[in-house]
């Protein structure tokens, strides 16, 4: 059946098209006030993220094991009380001597970490004798270019930020856990009170205002060295760091290229 | 037109279906969608000035040298000059926005934490055994913490 061509046809076709065409602005100015009242922000301008690449690199030799970082890290990221809540913490590794004739390199392996290491270390209970060598590993997450941590968040809630960060956005995590299960290196607790995932942010509030990260500002040793890769001054430590030392990733065999780096690590380190 | 309604019902109550659930995702998407998202990657923009909008706790060293300064310059010539001044007296904001918050006091187990022999600790640091090292004396005695290879 053909359609007839009438004035009626005509004018109820250019109704329909004006009044779509009338929605487009009007849907504008609703999905602004809607997101005004959902999903706008308050917070402050002024930091170009693609203008930075930030970069940790540790100095094993220089950590003390006094565990100023994780204090400071607790205070500065108000990470809670309690055993298993770290954004960084110190492992201590003691290797024992061989047994005699055993034709090994090294005995045994003991690493312990009291309460992260937040009040220091008490001493050793394996006597000085029988110790091969003994030393501190800070850890932290590790920055990885393929962080499997993001590559699992099923909201986008984890991701990689153009400036080397790996963040959380806690308004995005549901708190399912995934990100906990796929990080190598057991950086990250759910937090028990906003019960969202939690990790190092590399002090993100505090590198954006020019600040140093807590733990680089208060360790004592310097083992903790960092940077801005796309501002570098010309006697810039993490500079430094790199013409100094040869440095090696953990668990490089994993695939997740982490971006912090270890100098004076040791095999047994994990 | 006339051939789509000679499908099976059931058919087409699937298709109206489909198409009303299309509608209302877009929908929501269309309205829902933060304006940021997918400005650097596949999440939202605004989270990093979020995070970014937190506080500092840690004030930094050179928030106490714009007042301290002669004691800032005096540890930079000492063994102490890689030591920030919030690793030995703590959180130091409250002090930097107001002066009259006193500074923590220090007490023993500050030098200790750091210099107490350990089989652990790296050759280079210096390290006393503090159950036999002039034991009953505050370290303040013989060492000054700002400059520690100067004696008082
Ligand atoms: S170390 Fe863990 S938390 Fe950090 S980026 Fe890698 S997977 Fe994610
Ligand atoms: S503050 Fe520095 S030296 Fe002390 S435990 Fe932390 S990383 Fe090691």
């Amino acid at each position: 059946m053909k359609q007839q061509f009438t004035r009626r046809n005509l004018l109820t076709t250019l109704t329909g098209v004006l009044a779509g065409l009338a929605t487009w602005p009007v849907a504008r100015t609703a999905k602004a006030a809607v997101q005004k009242f959902f999903v706008s922000t308050q917070a402050p301008g002024g930091y170009d993220p693609t203008k930075h690449k930030w970069l940790m690199a540790i100095d094993v030799d220089r950590c003390i094991g006094c565990g100023l970082c994780v204090e400071a890290c607790k205070k500065e990221n108000n990470v809670p009380e309690g055993e298993s809540y770290f954004r960084t913490w110190i492992e201590r590794y003691t290797i024992t001597k061989p047994k005699a004739g055993s034709g090994e390199t090294r005995g045994e392996v003991f690493v312990d970490s009291p309460n992260g290491g937040i009040h220091g270390f008490p001493p050793n209970t394996i006597p000085k004798d029988q110790i091969l060598k003994s030393f501190f590993v800070p850890k932290l997450c590790n920055l990885c270019q393929h962080s499997p941590c993001s590559q699992v968040c099923p909201v986008g809630a984890t991701f990689d930020t153009p400036d080397g960060a790996v963040l959380v956005d806690p308004k995005y995590c549901i708190g399912c856990g995934f990100c906990v299960q796929a990080c190598p290196y057991g950086c990250r607790f759910l937090n028990p009170i906003t019960k969202t995932a939690e990790k190092c942010s590399l002090c993100y509030h505090r590198i954006t205002r020019g600040l140093l990260p807590a733990c680089v500002e208060v360790c004592p040793g310097q083992a903790r060295i960092f940077g801005d890769l796309k501002n570098l001054s010309p006697d810039d430590p993490i500079q430094r760091f790199f013409e100094s030392n040869k440095a090696q990733s953990l668990k490089p065999h994993l695939g997740t290229g982490p971006r912090v780096l270890y100098a004076e690590l040791d095999k047994e380190v994990r | 037109m006339r051939r789509l309604f000679k499908l099976p019902p059931q058919i087409v109550r699937l298709v109206l279906l489909t198409i009303g659930i299309v509608t209302v995702y877009c929908t929501a998407r269309f309205f829902l969608t933060p304006p940021t998202f997918a400005q650097y990657g596949w999440f939202r923009g605004d989270a990093l000035a979020e995070i970014a909008a937190r506080e500092p706790v840690h004030a930094g060293k050179k928030a106490c040298d714009e007042c301290h300064s002669e004691e800032y310059q005096k540890v930079a010539k000492f063994e102490h000059k890689t030591v920030s001044c919030e690793a030995c007296h703590g959180v130091g904001k409250p002090h930097a926005d107001n002066p009259d918050t006193p500074i923590a006091k220090l007490a023993f187990s500050r030098c200790v934490r750091c210099h107490e022999a350990d089989p652990s600790r790296p050759k280079w640091l210096k390290q006393i055994n503090s159950r036999n090292h002039y034991t009953g004396q505050r370290c303040t005695e013989c060492h000054i913490p700002h400059q520690p290879n100067e004696v008082p």
